[in-house]
């Protein structure tokens, strides 16, 4: 089974435009039943002020695949197996701790899911905002963490500079996390779920401001979901992962209005029986494989209508097809 | 239509002091609120963090003690009834949380898990246990092999069934459903909202259904109640108010829906 799927191509993508480039990325967790591979076939390509999302449903590999990207992923936990992260000519994968600590929070921002706890409950918002400006080398200036909480709709900033988190909203501490990632003016921002703990009232707001903040400061942003509904307000294209691999990935239209692959198409149908509010809701039998009952085979094969012997023949080649690629082998044959 | 829950200028309120020497604050968690649920109808409340969504369900449930008001279930006055005689009640009036690792004893097997409320509220001899065991499972949809195992070794919607045959073994008249499907995955969570809506009809169950998911709310229930700072502040039937909202915040609810 290999060999079938076209090599990919970049086609008419101007290389000067490429941000980032990771390819073939695996990662292993350690458990007490030996090695696991959670991530097994994880690929991405982002242009300057592109916002690409990554849909998944839990365990599908959405966290690890781009949390490994900058090496956030605790070495005592697991490890990167293979693949390459070409971030501006250089390979995050290899480069030492001390030149990524250089990096990550300046030229990568990562949001995490849960923001109040990635804010220190002892310090003043300025303090912690001038905290990050000190560990990238540049100026703590007042006057620049005022604009930037300005930026992210904070209104008071300058009562807001000294307050605690505790005294702020949710939605408040999640423009703080939002400023803070944004303060040094990075290239690609990494949002894992970045609304999900706030208020449905908000949501739309902060994926607002995300989306503005990107288009201001030509900022490429990965945003991890597992909402339709956040994907098609914020992103232009969009990867769906299961079982540890990407199985398709498109413009956001294409995924949305033609999806190629079963799992995208009934995953897409369950949302909209929900939205349409159907008297039954669709359903797709079965639940998402967790990592010890990956096999060499589509992961998807136990839940698919369209199943069929060949589905079992290894992991399906990812096919390139105009610009669009999917893993799955009813594509393979033309 | 047999009025199953009654709730009147229920109240909540929590007295902080942030210091020492600082003065008394009095937080009003919920605030004079009143509804009605009726046989096999199902209520939604919707609301942001921090509303009293949970506070509400946590008082009908007899959790903590109201402040103010009363609570009638079945037509009786449950308000500040005495826990042992609260006890009758309780096997009527369950509870279906939020799936997270920690509902169910990692530790107790799925028998194990489902045999405990039976047990507890005597609800068939010790003789017909396992049979009883076995109806549950069929009633949630889970195969008789799924009996031995344990949450760890099931999937996130599993467990939430799980969650769901022990709320029904009690033979509950009311469930309150705290945000039922939303940490479950999307190709799942139709699942679990057919099961819920099946067993409303074949056991005629009434809900109140927690859920900060217009879509969820709408789908489940007849009823809404929107929820702000304590107060219910927009309430009627699910169509009239979510096509027809008159509070300012009900519509900022709906449009921030995505």
């Amino acid at each position: 089974m290999d060999g079938e799927g076209k090599v990919e191509i970049s086609g008419a993508e101007n290389m000067e435009d490429k941000l980032l480039d990771v390819r073939d990325l695996k990662v292993s967790f350690y458990s007490d039943k030996g090695s696991v591979q959670v991530v097994r076939g994880f690929d991405i390509s982002m242009k300057k002020g592109e916002i690409v999302g990554i849909l998944g449903e839990s365990g599908s590999g959405k966290t690890v695949s781009s949390s490994s990207i900058i090496k956030l992923l605790d070495e005592s936990l697991g490890s990167i197996d293979s693949g390459e992260a070409i971030f501006k000519g250089r390979d995050l994968l290899k480069l030492s701790e001390k030149d990524l600590k250089r990096i990550r929070g300046d030229e990568i921002s990562y949001i995490f899911q849960n923001s109040s706890a990635a804010l220190s409950p002892y310090k003043r918002i300025g303090k912690q905002l001038g905290e990050v400006l000190k560990t990238h080398g540049r100026v703590v200036s007042k006057e620049h963490i005022l604009k930037t909480l300005e930026e992210v709709g904070l209104e008071d900033g300058e009562r807001i500079y000294h307050m605690y988190p505790f005294q702020l909203s949710g939605g408040q501490n999640q423009r703080i996390m939002i400023a803070q990632c944004i303060l040094c003016d990075p290239e690609l921002l990494i949002a894992d779920e970045p609304t999900s703990s706030i208020d449905a009232s908000l949501q739309k707001t902060i994926l607002e401001l995300l989306k503005d903040i990107s288009m201001r400061n030509k900022m490429s942003v990965i945003i991890i979901t597992h909402d339709f509904g956040v994907a098609r307000y914020l992103c232009d294209r969009l990867m769906v992962m299961y079982g540890g691999l990407v199985l398709e990935e498109g413009t956001i239209e294409e995924m949305l209005n033609s999806p190629l692959h079963p799992y995208t198409q009934e995953l897409i149908r369950c949302a909209r029986s929900l939205a349409e509010d159907d008297e039954t809701m669709y359903t797709i039998e079965g639940a998402p494989p967790t990592p010890y009952q990956f096999r060499d085979e589509c992961p998807f094969y136990s839940r698919c209508s369209l199943r069929e012997g060949a589905c079992r023949e290894g992991i399906p080649q990812k096919i390139d097809l105009d610009g669009r690629r999917v893993r799955c082998i009813r594509y393979e044959k033309r | 239509m047999r009025v199953i829950l009654k709730v009147e200028k229920l109240s909540k309120h929590y007295i902080i002091k942030s210091g020492a020497f600082s003065k008394r604050q009095v937080i009003r968690a919920v605030q004079e609120v009143s509804f009605q649920l009726v046989e096999n109808q199902s209520l939604g409340l919707i609301g942001e963090s921090g509303s009293g969504k949970s506070t509400v369900a946590n008082l009908v449930l007899r959790l903590i003690k109201p402040s103010g008001g009363r609570i009638e279930l079945f037509g009786e006055d449950i308000t500040l009834m005495k826990e042992e005689e609260m006890r009758r009640y309780r096997k009527d009036i369950q509870i279906i949380f939020q799936y997270t690792n920690d509902v169910l004893d990692p530790q107790m097997t799925v028998d194990e898990l489902l045999k405990e409320p039976l047990k507890i509220h005597g609800i068939v001899k010790d003789g017909e246990l396992d049979q009883e065991v076995d109806r549950l499972l069929e009633q949630v949809g889970l195969s008789p092999s799924e009996r031995w195992k344990l949450p760890g070794q099931l999937s996130g919607g599993q467990n939430q069934r799980i969650i769901i045959a022990r709320a029904i073994a009690t033979r509950a008249r009311l469930i309150v459903c705290d945000e039922p499907v939303s940490a479950l995955d999307v190709s799942v969570q139709g699942q679990i909202l057919n099961l819920l809506i099946s067993l409303k009809e074949e056991l005629n169950l009434s809900y109140l259904f927690i859920s900060h998911d217009i879509k969820v709310i709408r789908h489940m229930c007849d009823r809404i109640a929107v929820m702000k700072n304590g107060e219910i502040v927009e309430m009627g039937d699910v169509e009239d108010v979510l096509d027809n909202p008159q509070h300012e915040y009900t519509r900022k609810l709906i449009e921030a829906m995505l």
